[in-house]
């Protein structure tokens, strides 16, 4: 939400004439909005009390490598790299952005266009009047309804700049130009048609130490299942709620003589704050205080038609059905820096509890069903729990499709001592 | 997104006098403390002390819970009535568990009254305890590092506090307390860490089972003389003395008692036993 009153704010300032203080603006600005007014409509008030004529055009021309965040009214040509319509909540509507990577021979941007300027990829566009915010400590390009955006037939040689190495756990959708090194975990092959043509797409999961990718390929590399490789020039994206490394033509891909245990791969817990900021993982690792035990956990009832969860015995697709029964958790894990919620199904579930299905419909028959939840809270809440399984988002946060869990027996004296000790360190 | 939930001691969330108001309906708000947790959210561990009904008419539950460097302020009402039903009939002491958001209460310039509204609620084991202190350390002393080179910084910058490695949320409230609070004793936090922590000292575990026989002949000395109204603590510590212990072994057995939840003090100065 502030993050839409600050790019508000950057538009108004960058569309008025006159220098306007970032706090005058904004202190309109959420005047009117707190009378209820759409952000849309209260940019164009404020723009009028500021006295502006909402189309300044006198834009500066740059290259997107002299971009530096803060940059109003910019005038730049680049080439879509990539691009993904995103979903976002304004003021409670439902609003399509679109998020992704433009490049020139000078350098490659992260961009958001506020509005669909029906923009794909490889298209070299000619921008009036964009502005530049600050993203990861580098500039990203916004580009909204002030904006001008033409399509153009020039072509444009991408920036060969060094790719940045990461590690697999720090890829996150909208990093460019990365360079990575891992063990090919798996790999399939399959056939797509592409703008009427025939290609072949490789995908599998690519780890290392620190976790694990899925990945698709966009030619035939050369690879198979086992290769540790490096490969440099890959982007990342959002795909269906996890982050992907894609390479393409323009990705170079190494063979490196160098061998990694696949029980060493990805098996590094990672801090929560981390899982949400990259959005979901492949086989991710965490740990954390069972704080919650959602609505819903216990026994339930599937629709046999659809699968989904009964509500009072109706599913909300198919209406009065026989439910066939069923068991899990959905639980919020919280280590203090975020916070994951865990989804366990039956056997995972009669697993940690120890106890099956039917002897917990033994215990609801006899006690009722709330007796299920209290066994489970009992069990879990305030507890320290290491769970795995595949992570993905969504505008609510991060679910952990559990494939196991564990209850965390820390020593606490030792690690007391040990922490006391450290702390005699610090000064 | 959901808020993560902060461990903060409560001599540190205590010391919070800056809070950031949530504009609209959808934006969230934060006590900010002076280490730059930047609380939306938190979960503690510790003993449930007392609980009283403090709405004029209704229901309006207010709960004290310590931990070993101060005492939260837990308020549950109808809005919050599984919170509100399990603090109405909590044994005090007992350890709980409370997940809940952060409330500030400004009654006037420069004062700041903040409280946790809990959303759950829950008796927990002294292992859960001790756990939980361990988390709350680590994450103290993490916020203290952080604040320690942020101060270093001409501005404080959010940037290179997560070039540092520090989480984005942290950075961004370490930020936020340097702007906010002039000075900022790191000196006192650390202090307030190594009090908490204390517990784990190893010198207590050469000690515990001296400390064992103390507890149980002090234990036993206090159920001989509290009656109805409580033991004064110096008669149980001139008690316990003529039985040959050490009067500051007498004393530490006396906090580890009330630690556990297996004596408390009813009204300052008089013990009793649970």
């Amino acid at each position: 939400m502030t993050e839409d009153i600050d790019a508000a704010v950057d538009e108004v300032i960058n569309a008025l004439d006159e220098e306007a203080s970032k706090e005058e603006v904004e202190e309109n600005l959420k005047k009117f909005i707190e009378y209820g007014v759409p952000v849309d409509q209260a940019k164009q008030a404020v723009l009028k009390k500021f006295g502006a004529s909402p189309a300044a055009p006198s834009a500066t021309e740059k290259k997107l490598g002299d971009v530096t965040p803060g940059d109003k009214r910019l005038r730049f040509t680049g080439k879509i790299v990539t691009v993904e319509q995103r979903e976002v909540e304004v003021k409670g509507e439902t609003r399509s952005i679109y998020k992704g990577i433009i490049g020139d021979e000078t350098a490659v941007l992260p961009f958001t266009a506020w509005k669909d300027f029906g923009l794909a990829k490889d298209d070299v566009i000619a921008v009036d009047n964009a502005y530049a915010g600050e993203w990861g400590g580098q500039p990203r390009l916004n580009i909204s309804e002030w904006t001008n955006v033409q399509k153009t037939d020039e072509d444009i040689d991408l920036v060969k700049r060094q790719p940045q190495r990461y590690d697999v756990a720090d890829l996150r959708p909208g990093l460019s130009n990365v360079s990575v090194q891992g063990k090919i975990m798996s790999m399939e092959e399959r056939e797509v048609t592409v703008d009427d043509e025939e290609k072949t797409l490789y995908s599998g999961i690519l780890g290392d130490r620190t976790g694990k990718i899925r990945y698709t390929v966009w030619a035939d590399m050369g690879l198979s299942e086992g290769d540790v490789v490096d490969v440099s020039g890959a982007y990342v994206k959002s795909w269906q709620g996890t982050p992907q490394l894609v390479f393409d033509e323009n990705a170079t891909v190494e063979q490196l003589d160098e061998s990694m245990p696949v029980d060493q791969v990805g098996s590094r817990t990672m801090p929560m704050y981390k899982v949400v900021e990259t959005g979901g993982g492949v086989d991710v690792p965490v740990e954390g205080v069972v704080i919650e035990i959602q609505r819903g956990s216990g026994l339930i009832m599937r629709c046999p038609e659809c699968n989904r969860a009964l509500r009072d015995g109706v599913c909300v697709i198919d209406g009065e059905v026989d439910g066939t029964p069923d068991l899990r958790i959905k639980a919020v894990v919280d280590d203090g820096t975020g916070a994951v919620t865990a989804i366990m199904n039956r056997s995972v579930t009669e697993k940690l509890m120890d106890t099956t299905m039917e002897a917990f419909q033994e215990m609801a028959e006899e006690k009722g069903g709330e007796a299920v939840e209290q066994a489970i809270m009992d069990r879990l809440i305030a507890h320290p729990v290491h769970v795995r399984g595949n992570a993905l988002s969504d505008e609510y946060g991060v679910t952990v499709i559990v494939d196991t869990v564990e209850p965390i027996e820390p020593n606490i004296q030792q690690q007391g001592a040990e922490l006391l000790a450290e702390l005699e360190g610090d000064t | 997104m959901r808020e993560p939930a902060w461990r903060v001691f409560a001599g540190e969330y205590n010391d919070a006098m800056h809070h950031i108001e949530g504009e609209e309906q959808m934006s969230p708000s934060y006590v900010v403390t002076p280490l730059g947790a930047m609380v939306n959210r938190l979960y503690l561990v510790g003993v449930l002390t007392d609980v009283e009904n403090v709405a004029q008419d209704g229901e309006m539950w207010r709960a004290h819970i310590s931990d070993p460097t101060g005492i939260y302020a837990v308020y549950a009402g109808e809005y919050q009535p599984e919170a509100a039903s399990f603090l109405s009939e909590a044994d005090t002491p007992s350890y709980v568990a409370v997940a809940g958001k952060a409330r500030a209460y400004e009654p006037e310039d420069g004062v700041l009254f903040v409280s946790v509204r809990p959303e759950m609620v829950r008796e927990v084991d002294e292992a859960m305890r001790d756990y939980w202190i361990i988390e709350a350390a680590r994450q103290t002393r993490q916020r203290i590092e952080a604040m320690a080179e942020a101060l270093g910084m001409n501005p404080p910058s959010e940037y290179k506090l997560r070039e540092l490695g520090y989480p984005p949320a942290l950075a961004r409230g370490v930020v936020a307390a340097t702007e906010a609070y002039d000075d900022i004793d790191v000196e006192h936090y650390r202090f307030l860490l190594r009090e908490a922590l204390s517990h784990f000292s190893s010198g207590r575990i050469d000690y515990e089972e001296d400390m064992d026989d103390a507890e149980e002949a002090v234990f036993a000395a206090v159920q001989e003389m509290e009656g109805d109204d409580g033991a004064l603590w110096d008669d149980i510590v001139d008690h316990a003395a003529k039985q040959g212990l050490d009067r500051h072994l007498v004393e530490e057995a006396l906090t580890s008692l009330m630690d556990k939840g297996a004596v408390y003090e009813p009204i300052l100065g008089k013990l009793k036993t649970t």
